[in-house]
């Protein structure tokens, strides 16, 4: 029986040994979003000993989706889990970048006492761009400025859009010069004569149906504030040159009490009542469904797009029209919104931290890790063809299709059928010419004002998506949330940012 | 009618309410029926309607043109479906069974005025009802501390135990056993269990009817536990397999402006709404088949009542 | 002493009946009680747990800030949801109540029985649907462009409804799907007390000569007595919280209607998605459950006031 018991022992102790021995890969659990995956086996049987072979790693790959996007990374965070040694976060959505840093849920990349990046990841300094690094810098637990994780390197610079049919445009005799001179204040008289005309032969047409929170910042020329997550706050951009302040110079204001503001709601109300506007991007849950069927239908006359180079080209196609994306600003604008839009953090509670960022380094210069992480196995889910272009193989690729830009640097990537073999120069070179934002690099810290917030996101949500797209008449609706506004504190925020941003521009 | 005749008419009907007011109990209750599954109907017919149809003439009872489109691209899920059909059949299935048991021995005692710490239990279990601790430490204490994770315990333990339903079945002893009954099989010699089992679990059938009832449909129709704890597809319960259609498209929806053109395409490569009312059919079909059968036990259980009066 | 009290047994009957208890109770423990712990979590500014504070040593690091995380929930704005969920849920309760012990009666007077059984299944099939599913039923009578009720009001000529931007329709709408919804499930539950009813009683009655409205006030209705108390109390209990589903869904959360859509659990959640403040909303938790528990330890103490034999506890 002693014996027995004695080879139990023994046995355990092995087995309990076995995963130190020094040969064997460590396992890195990674946390993707918005993915669409539910056969990894193929892609896992090339990768992992590839991985193993060169740095010692295996990866076991979480697909996330659209839908538990916001639970996922949170939970895991909020509650201090280990199960996953990389994580997806970004600047949007409840898995936050900047306030999850602040409170340590992040390895810091660049930390003077154990520099990860300096360490495993030179390749990838070396390969993205300095300006990337630049936008993911962010505040630490210990209030320190620091790189938190590795920015994914797309399309890092914003181009807010007009989406225009010019197809349609032309049937009735106007051209897209026409809609460019006229502006967004002028586009009356050719609504009117598109719609008479679709609708000679009964049916309903809307010339105009676009995304609210879009054409706001289209007209009045307004990025995203990194941290204003309900987009409380405009800082006004000069749409000639993006890279020097506008009318209101570096400076906050309130988004719904300014002139200009004032002035778009009631053309928008103008629009709407004269039937140009589709009710139904005016109510919150079918908003996108009846925006992006317009657009796929064909559907429209003028639309809107947050967009990227090279676009017209894909949607032309879909669509069987020609597409126009008319531009609202001189260039692209960098701000950090685009440049934290995806990225790959390591968390504070992984064990393995060296080599989750061994294994980001070789993602982010490996042109074979990333495709076969991204577009999957070549011939399996992929072909190339005699361009040297990807065309993917329909049935398997709709068992793996993950998030590009969520994976990491698209820029090694293979172009897609159609896209040109010179596409990724093309795509850098076009990028190359965008400007920076003077408030670049600020982002708002929501926390001292976080009870002010909670109420006020209630009241601007009463009336924000109805102002912008005129289903309500300013002339009462206007007053009506400027007044709760400020009941709510409103000031209190907008006076927080500015004493903030001036810090920012202090420093 | 006189009153005579009403009298008459009275007798004859053996004690039953008169033939008037027994059509408008038919009329009141029939209308409520019918707008209870007309909707239902209206839902088959949007998913048996061509896309194309609900484009120009809107939702109809009438379509302008069928299509099986929307079944076969939710038949074309393939495995996707069948694994989540038989989770859904096998959550539910072991599920009910293991609450029902534990939700009867709960409430036994709690209706046995004669058992000592019957006001203790019951404050245990009803003060849950109001106060718990917050959806992050029951998290927590789930996934770290008894390692719910991806497995069908964590798509079935967090939903034994429902105050609730301890509540109804301590009612439904309340009211349909005796007490002297328990007396006599105890003076008997009879065992607790045995007492449960053999001669009080007959007589409360209706009930435990209910309380099966209303747990399987609990189980069916969950999906929160699956977002919580499970990220393996194999595992994913037909339910939340239409949660996830629908929440993709409620956070693309959302942020649209953020995601930009790689959105777009999500977008459109996100299930039609006829596709999403097909996959209600689909997990509505089971219940319907499933509910008539539960409903016979109800109905024997009444006659059983009313043969012993 | 009450009855029952008689029965033999001592420790013995004490010691098996408290076997059948564990199950649930080390469930309870566990999975209820454990847990309770985080409710120091809407007193805290709380501190996200790492390797050398996993949770809950991370709760011992966080901050008190006393009440700081409900101030949100009572500026101006709040009085207006708090009156909705109030209201709604009030109404609904007496509603309910009112509506499904009347069809459970109809029904178990109903002679021919096939027909109870037909209708009871078809009233009971709303509550399998989720809201999401209840969501669209509605969209496709009321949506703006290709709605049912739409389509006709245009093709009559009628002016059209913007259902959607337009407050005054639904608290209207919002109780007829609430009702719609749950009356079955209520029904189910008063019907199968009412079977438990020994039909004996209601011969006597009718021997001793009440028409069938006495016998119905004089029999059945002190028979459903416990169920409805019970019932009552915990909805009462509920008060303060709102079906989330059916707020956040069904008006497709549309923005205009809100000063009739705005309960509690949509403002918190709305308040949460914006500031992703874990101490705000379990402070908001922690308000409801309290508000709900002085509620039921009222409604509960009134009734053992007037019939000991009802009260919950």
């Amino acid at each position: 029986m002693k014996k027995m018991l004695a080879l139990l022992m023994a046995a355990m102790l092995a087995f309990s040994a076995l995963p130190v021995l020094a040969d064997s890969p460590v396992e890195i659990s990674i946390l993707f979003e918005g993915c669409n995956v539910t056969d990894d086996a193929a892609v896992l049987e090339k990768l992992n000993p590839y991985l193993a072979e060169k740095i010692g790693v295996t990866i076991k790959p979480v697909w996330g989706t659209w839908g538990n996007f916001d639970d996922l990374a949170f939970n895991a965070v909020t509650t201090g889990s280990d199960e996953y040694d990389i994580l997806f976060t970004c600047s949007w959505t409840k898995n936050e970048y900047a306030p999850y840093a602040r409170k340590g849920a992040y390895v810091r990349l660049d930390d003077p006492d154990d520099n990860l990046l300096a360490e495993y990841g030179k390749e990838l300094t070396e390969v993205l761009p300095a300006l990337l690094f630049e936008g993911a810098m962010t505040e630490g637990p210990d209030g320190q400025k620091g790189i938190y994780a590795v920015p994914g390197f797309k399309d890092f610079a914003t181009m807010n859009t007009w989406d225009v049919n010019v197809t349609l445009l032309e049937k009735y005799g106007y051209t897209l010069d026409d809609v460019v001179s006229a502006g967004f204040y002028g586009w009356g008289d050719i609504f009117a004569a598109v719609k008479a005309g679709e609708e000679a032969d009964g049916r309903v047409f809307y010339p105009f149906i676009f995304e609210g929170a879009v054409a706001e910042r289209n007209v009045i020329g307004t990025p995203i504030v990194t941290g204003d997550a309900n987009s409380l706050l405009s800082y006004y951009m000069n749409v000639e040159d993006v890279s020097v302040p506008g009318v209101y110079g570096n400076t906050f204001v309130n988004k719904y009490a300014t002139p200009e503001f004032e002035k778009f709601v009631r053309q928008m109300r103008a629009y709407y009542e004269a039937g140009y506007i589709d009710p139904a991007v005016a109510i919150g849950e079918t908003a996108t469904d009846a925006w992006r069927n317009a657009q796929n239908t064909a559907n429209y006359l003028i639309s809107s797009e947050v967009s990227l180079y090279g676009y017209e080209f894909t949607t032309s196609e879909q669509r069987g029209i020609q597409v126009a994306y008319v531009m609202t600003t001189d260039a692209p604008y960098i701000d950090n919104t685009s440049v934290q839009g995806a990225m790959m953090a390591i968390s504070a509670n992984s064990a393995h931290p060296e080599e989750a960022m061994k294994f980001l380094n070789l993602l982010n210069t490996d042109p074979y890790v990333m495709t076969l992480l991204n577009y999957g196995v070549e011939g399996i889910h992929y072909n190339l063809n005699e361009k040297g272009e990807v065309e993917f193989v329909a049935d398997a690729r709709s068992t793996y299709s993950p998030w590009t830009n969520g994976v990491g640097n698209v820029t090694l990537l293979p172009p897609q059928k159609g896209q040109g073999a010179d596409f990724q120069e093309k795509f850098a070179e076009f990028y190359s010419g965008s400007k920076k934002l003077p408030i670049y690099g600020f982002t708002f810290d929501t926390k001292p004002v976080e009870n002010e917030i909670a109420a006020v996101a209630n009241v601007k949500e009463a009336y924000a998506l109805s102002l912008f797209t005129g289903a309500v008449d300013p002339e009462t609706a206007l007053p009506e949330l400027l007044a709760k506004l400020d009941a709510a504190g409103m000031q209190k925020i907008v006076d927080e940012a500015n004493a903030q941003l001036n810090a920012f521009f202090g420093n | 009618m006189t009153a005579v005749s009403k009298r008459m008419a009275h007798s004859f009907r053996l004690n039953q309410v008169s033939r008037k007011a027994e059509a408008a109990f038919h009329l009141v209750l029939g209308l409520f029926s019918l707008a209870c599954i007309v909707p239902f109907l209206f839902v088959i017919i949007i998913s048996f309607s061509a896309e194309d149809s609900i484009r120009r003439i809107g939702y109809s009872f009438v379509p302008a043109a069928w299509s099986t489109d929307a079944y076969r691209q939710v038949l074309s899920l393939g495995d996707a479906l069948w694994h989540s059909y038989f989770n859904s059949f096998f959550i539910t299935i072991v599920g009910t069974l293991v609450s029902v048991t534990m939700c009867v021995m709960y409430a036994y005692p709690l209706f046995r005025r004669d058992y000592r710490f019957r006001s203790f239990f019951s404050f245990l279990s009803f003060f849950t009802m109001i106060f718990g601790g917050g959806l992050i430490p029951t998290y927590i204490v789930c996934k770290n501390l008894l390692h719910m994770s991806n497995n069908y315990y964590a798509l079935i333990v967090p939903m034994l135990v429902s105050p609730f339903n301890i509540i109804i079945m301590r009612t439904f002893f309340q009211t349909s056993v005796p007490f002297d009954l328990i007396e006599a099989a105890t003076i008997d010699g009879s065992g607790e269990y045995s007492t449960l089992i053999r001669i009080i679990l007959p007589i409360v059938k209706p009930g435990i009817a209910t309380v099966s009832l209303l747990t399987a449909l609990a189980y069916w129709n969950e999906w929160f536990l699956c977002l919580l704890y499970v990220t393996q597809r194999e595992l994913y319960p037909l339910q939340y397999l239409l949660m996830e259609m629908q929440r993709n498209a409620e956070f693309l929806a959302r942020n649209s402006s953020m995601i930009g053109a790689a959105g777009a395409d999500a977008i459109r490569t996100l299930p039609s709404q006829t596709m999403r009312m097909a996959v209600v059919v689909f997990i509505v079909l089971p219940i319907a088949c499933a509910y008539p059968f539960f409903q016979r036990y109800v109905v024997a259980g009444l006659t059983i009542g009313s043969v012993k009066g | 002493m009450k009855r029952g009290a008689g029965i033999p047994g001592g420790a013995k009957k004490t010691f098996w009946l408290t076997t059948m208890m564990l199950p649930a109770t080390i469930w309870l423990l566990l999975i209820r009680y454990l847990p309770m712990f985080g409710i120091m979590m809407s007193f805290l500014e709380y501190k996200l747990p790492n390797r050398k504070m996993p949770f809950p040593v991370n709760l011992l690091h966080s901050p008190w800030v006393g009440l700081d995380n409900f101030s949100f929930l009572f500026t101006g704005e709040s009085l207006n949801m708090i009156r909705n969920t109030l209201g709604y849920n009030a109404l609904w309760i007496v509603l309910g109540l009112v509506i499904s012990v009347t069809f459970a009666i109809m029904m178990s007077e109903i002679t021919r029985k096939f027909m109870a059984k037909t209708y009871q299944t078809l009233m009971f099939f709303p509550y399998f649907l989720s809201w999401v599913v209840v969501a669209y039923f509605l969209f496709a009578f009321l949506d703006p462009t290709n709605g049912m009720i739409v389509r006709a009001q245009k093709s009559a000529g009628g002016a059209v409804i913007d259902w959607y931007n337009t407050p005054v329709y639904w608290p209207f709408i919002l109780t007829i799907c609430s009702i719609w919804k749950n009356t079955g499930y209520s029904t189910v539950l008063y019907l199968s007390a009412i079977t438990g009813i020994d039909r004996s009683q209601y011969e006597a009655a009718a021997v001793d000569g009440a028409a069938k409205w006495q016998q119905t006030l004089h029999v059945t209705l002190p028979h459903l007595k416990p169920m409805i108390i019970i019932l009552l109390i915990m909805n009462v209990g509920k008060i303060f919280n709102a079906d989330f589903g059916l707020f956040w869904s069904v008006p497709m959360n549309s923005a205009p209607l809100f000063p009739v859509t705005q309960v509690v659990d949509t403002y918190v959640y709305r308040a949460y998605k914006s500031t992703g403040n874990v101490g705000m909303s379990t402070a908001a938790g922690f308000l409801q459950n309290l508000v709900g528990f002085v509620c039921i330890m009222a409604a509960n103490a009134i009734v053992r006031r007037l019939d000991p034999d009802s009260s919950l506890f």
